[in-house]
């Protein structure tokens, strides 16, 4: 009997073991796992528009070209025509540039430089600052 | 040493290798019946019960099933593991053979199961030390901590398999032994 109990007493300090091992890992795991982070690349886009006035996006991103880092900009608006270079930006913002109809664009640059591709095919680099302007007709 | 290795053949008879096959393709074939539950395994159970029941026979058995897996799914790191994680179960439940208790067995199987990763992550530890100790120190931290679901499902099933399997299967094999 007393080898009974002294068995008992033994299991009952292993199972209370064992789930405070549990709750300690749990621990553990909430504290140190990895946790997902927002986007590694910090970049900025600034909207010029057809009466100057430039409005700035802040974007966190790990997008690769600027499409999907325009889509990830928090209350930037864009559409234009598809084509096969890609999306014709025509209007950012509630603002038109088509130069079909009078002449107008959407200038892209970034960090001072005119874009040499197109929205789907720019890349994407920690630290851009891309600028898209509207550009009268000439 | 001669005389050891002797000794350990001459108490070794036909049907003592058909019995270490045997144990060898339970394990296996539970394992592969289990494989599609992640971390629900019955191989630490089966240690465990042929420890108990046939002794020193179960230390043919690990190589054994090691080499069955390695030769099953590659010789990759995992493998490594094995090496050490499944002869240190078997040594611990040596260490403990007189224990008769259900509970007693389920708690030496959670916390083997809680274990698991910890036990895995030296691998990664070593080869992070390659570019210094607090590096690998890093590589096996993080590679442990990302796996702690992982190993309290581990730990649960271990615990109940065991829990709710040896009663039944310790009446059967005392039925054959």
């Amino acid at each position: 009997m007393t080898e009974k109990r002294k068995m008992d007493r033994k299991v009952a300090i292993g199972i209370v073991a064992l789930v405070a091992a549990v709750a300690l890992l749990a621990v553990v795991f909430f504290l140190f796992r990895q946790k997902p982070v927002e986007g590694s690349k910090a970049i900025t886009i600034e909207v010029v528009d057809d009466e100057q006035k430039n409005v700035t996006y802040d974007v966190k991103t790990d997008a690769e070209y600027l499409r999907q880092a325009m889509e990830e900009a928090e209350g930037l608006e864009f559409s234009g025509s598809e084509s096969e270079y890609g999306m014709m930006v025509t209007t950012v913002n509630g603002v038109t540039a088509d130069y079909n109809v009078n002449g107008a664009y959407w200038s892209f640059y970034v960090n001072g430089e005119y874009c040499n591709y197109g929205i789907e095919t720019q890349p994407v680099l920690d630290g851009d600052a891309f600028r898209i302007v509207y550009t009268p007709a000439q | 040493m001669r005389n050891r290795r002797q000794t350990l053949l001459g108490k070794l008879m036909p049907g003592d290798i058909t019995l270490v096959g045997m144990m060898a393709a339970v394990i296996e074939v539970c394992k592969m019946a289990l494989a599609f539950l992640p971390n629900i395994e019955l191989t630490s159970f089966w240690l465990i019960m042929f420890t108990l029941f046939f002794g020193w026979k179960v230390f043919l058995v690990v190589p054994v099933f090691i080499l069955v897996e390695g030769c099953i799914y590659g010789f990759g790191l995992w493998w490594v593991m094995y090496l050490y994680v499944w002869p240190l179960l078997v040594l611990i439940v040596w260490k403990f053979r007189k224990e008769e208790s259900p509970w007693f067995w389920s708690v030496v199987s959670g916390i083997f199961g809680l274990c698991f990763g910890l036990l895995c992550s030296i691998p990664y530890a070593l080869i992070g030390a390659a570019d210094g100790l607090r590096q690998g120190l890093y590589a096996g931290f993080s590679w442990w901590v990302a796996g702690i679901p992982w190993d309290i499902g581990h730990c649960a099933g271990n615990f109940v398999l065991m829990l709710v399997l040896y009663k039944p299967v310790r009446s059967i094999m005392n039925r054959i032994k």
